[in-house]
């Protein structure tokens, strides 16, 4: 996977941004989490890309960001650490090469952090190192040219993305029979989504709207989406990008200004567009940006609706910013027991779900990013196609895990609340043959919620 | 000879030197704690705190209840899915703290320099299995009286196997395992610290100097003194560099696992 990158490296800007997310970013808690790890190794059991490699354990992988650290930071580190190899200044180049292997082997899941019995997120360690990367240049350019498309806002003017979120635009109109609200202000429920998901299931957008509809909330939809899938910058390491796209959405959400913004999606956008974005511009918001399954179990809760219900076997996958970077575990569970009596558990759940390793720590699975690079025009050289191809083997590895849980609690479906969850355990299914289907829990719901 | 500020006279063995650095040890220790206790309030940074969340609504019962989670949670998993690794090092903590605290003889040291530590005294677990296995299989008590109720401990023939004797072999073969997991990790070419060295070599050496000294051997006071000296001037090596190595974990533990809980709990209404 490296070499693909490394050809590249400009080593005087490497060395700028080492000495620039060093100098810049340690606060107490990534003090803690640089200087606290006792080297344990427990976190192993919690990164679903250990089962590729034992090099990939989290804090192998952080074990990088703690050598610029302590160089930077310690008397040790600046004297014996130099000469023992337990602290460096900057890195050699394949030094470089195993850095950027590394932050494409993490999926910033945080299951790290509650395996470790000091609480240490390494992926917020790993992501010091994709910011490097970001800014040195080492990002795979196929990732890059679609984020500086949502990053630019010219991804409006790409004419696929206009025809998938018109198409869905009328799509809902002609399901519901009738117009649907547009940027409305002040509405009960802001209907969020992004291009993304239209992409990839525009028929649970549909669902949502049926619902929304179904239930006559005073909702509204978005005549045109806030981006590709934001903020993609975050997940390249690029905070500034991810800031500038954070600002234009925020500006939206206070201007639109309704009760609830709410999120089909439980990916990274949704720790990002609940707290990220708000603790960056420091700004208390008057809406709440929630999850669908919060919004449908609180009005469950609220009897504002019955679900009908069955016997089917069905286990809930938590995605990993939706549960662990997110806190919602419970809401989805509430509407879990209602949809079934044989609602089960997977083995590993709650803030020791497996993830689903997201096609290698990048955005998606590989053949949807070479499905949207061609969409858009992009052309996929070389060295980005092998890179992509060198993801699938992680997404192998962690889809082992998550499958053979599914086998046991043999469920006939699995669901979630993620578009990439259903996309990654969904190869997975298929790649070990199992019985089993994977959606997006709207699917079910929107069948079975009957008005009171 | 006298060092300065020093309670013995520093003799022909390293059993007055060892008692005569215990203060300055504690001295460094607290210097390089509070150094790295300082750069956390220095780097601290207040967090926004965007919302308590009006969708999930966690009740005080179950923050408790996820405070108890929190800090069960990693051993939990690690059983589950690293068995033999988790178990070493869960039951290596407690034989450690077991030992630390409650051997009698620790317990005096701590007492003589911290009094209320009598407190615990009759927790006091004693050197051998002899003590249990006499009060056990003679029905014996203490011939003499003493002011303390120390050597009544609570234990009664359960010190058959709570004794520091037995505890010292469990410790030197979890230690060992750990050092040889060291070892495989160095040979699978995985990060490994100077400070992971550090801390285990001299926690196994003081294991082996404190159980040679306690057992006499070999059987002289000439030897008795220095092993014993040897074995608290390792302690205090220990204890001096605990701030700067991963010994520190015994303390910021607590924290780090606060700061999740409250991350978690608090900030994120986690429900
Ligand atoms: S579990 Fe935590 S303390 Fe242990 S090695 Fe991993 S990061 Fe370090
Ligand atoms: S955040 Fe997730 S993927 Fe990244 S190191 Fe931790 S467990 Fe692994």
């Amino acid at each position: 996977m490296t070499q693909v990158i490394t050809e590249q490296i400009n080593m005087e800007a490497l060395k700028k941004a080492i000495d620039d997310v060093f100098y810049n970013q340690i606060d107490s808690t990534i003090l803690y989490y640089l200087q606290s790890c006792v080297n344990c190794k427990a976190c192993e059991a919690a990164c679903p890309f250990t089962p590729t490699s034992l090099k990939y354990s989290p804090v192998n992988k952080a074990e990088v960001a703690r050598q610029l650290y302590r160089y930077r930071f310690t008397v040790w580190g600046r004297t014996i650490g130099r000469a023992i190899g337990g602290s460096k200044k900057y890195l050699k180049l394949d030094e470089v090469e195993t850095m950027v292997d590394y932050v494409w082997h993490c999926t910033n899941c945080g299951a790290c952090m509650f395996v470790c019995p000091m609480g240490i997120d390494s992926g917020a360690l790993i992501d010091l190192l994709r910011q490097v990367a970001f800014k040195a240049g080492l990002v795979p350019s196929i990732y890059k040219e679609i984020e500086q498309l949502e990053v630019s806002g010219k991804y409006w003017e790409v004419k696929a993305f206009r025809d998938a979120w018109e198409g869905l635009i009328s799509k809902m109109k002609s399901q519901l029979g009738k117009d649907i609200p547009l940027d409305k202000k002040s509405s009960e429920v802001l209907f969020y989504a992004s291009i993304y998901e239209a992409l990839v299931y525009p028929d649970v957008l549909v669902k949502v709207a049926k619902i929304l509809d179904t239930l006559k909330v005073d909702w509204t939809f978005m005549s045109k989406p806030l981006g590709i899938r934001p903020p993609l910058a975050l997940i390249l390491g690029d905070k500034e990008g991810a800031a500038e796209v954070m600002k234009r959405i925020l500006d939206y959400f206070t201007e639109m200004s309704p009760k609830y913004v709410m999120l089909t999606s439980g990916g990274f956008e949704y720790p990002a567009l609940r707290y990220m974005m708000h603790e960056i511009f420091e700004i208390k918001p008057k809406y709440e940006v929630v999850h669908v399954t919060e919004l449908l179990a609180k009005w469950y809760e609220m009897k504002r609706f019955t679900i009908e219900s069955t016997d089917e076997l069905i286990t809930w996958h938590d995605p990993c910013q939706l549960g662990r970077r997110g806190g919602v575990f419970e809401a989805p569970r509430v509407l879990m027991r209602a949809l079934s009596k044989n609602f089960k558990e997977l083995p590993s759940h709650g803030v020791n779900s497996i993830c689903c390793s997201r096609g290698g720590g990048g955005c998606g699975l590989p053949t949807m990013i070479e499905d949207m690079a061609k969409l858009i025009g992009i052309t996929i050289d070389e060295k980005s196609k092998k890179f992509l191809d060198s993801t699938i083997v992680p997404l192998i590895n962690a889809g082992k895990l998550k499958v053979d849980e599914i086998n046991k609690v043999k469920a006939s479906e699995v669901l979630t609340g993620c578009p990439v969850c259903i996309e990654s355990i969904s190869f997975a299914v298929n790649y070990y043959h199992a019985n089993t289907q994977v959606k997006h829990i709207v699917d079910l719901l929107a069948d079975r919620i009957k008005k009171v | 000879m006298q060092i300065p500020f020093g309670l013995y006279p520093v003799g022909l063995n390293l059993y007055p030197l060892a008692l005569d650095l215990f203060i300055p040890t504690i001295f460094i220790f607290f210097a390089g704690a509070s150094y790295r206790v300082t750069r956390y309030f220095v780097t601290y940074n207040k967090p926004f705190i965007v919302y308590t969340t009006q969708v999930r609504g966690i009740t005080q019962g179950e923050k408790i209840k996820e405070l108890f989670n929190t800090f069960a949670n990693s051993s939990k998993v690690g059983i589950k899915r690293k068995p033999a690794t988790t178990a070493v090092g869960l039951l290596m903590h407690i034989v450690l703290i077991l030992i630390i605290f409650l051997l009698a003889q620790h317990m005096i040291f701590w007492a003589y320099y911290i009094p209320p530590y009598q407190i615990l005294f009759p927790l006091a677990i004693p050197e051998s299995s002899a003590d249990g296995q006499l009060a056990f299989f003679r029905g014996s008590t203490p011939y003499t009286s003493t002011p303390y109720p120390f050597v009544h401990d609570i234990w009664g023939p359960l010190t058959i196997i709570l004794n520091g004797q037995y505890l010292t072999y469990l410790l030197i073969i979890f230690l060992a395992i750990y050092l040889a997991h060291k070892f495989s990790v160095v040979v699978e070419r995985l990060s490994i610290r100077a400070g992971d060295w550090w801390f285990f070599v001299l926690l196994f050496v003081d294991v082996v100097l404190g159980f040679l000294a306690t057992s006499h051997i070999p059987n002289n006071v000439y030897w008795y003194d220095n092993l014993l000296g040897a074995h608290i001037l390792v302690a205090e090596i220990i204890i001096a560099t605990l701030p700067f190595t991963r010994g520190f974990h015994m303390f910021e533990f607590y924290l780090g696992k606060l700061r999740e809980w409250y991350f978690m709990i608090m900030r994120r209404g986690m429900k």
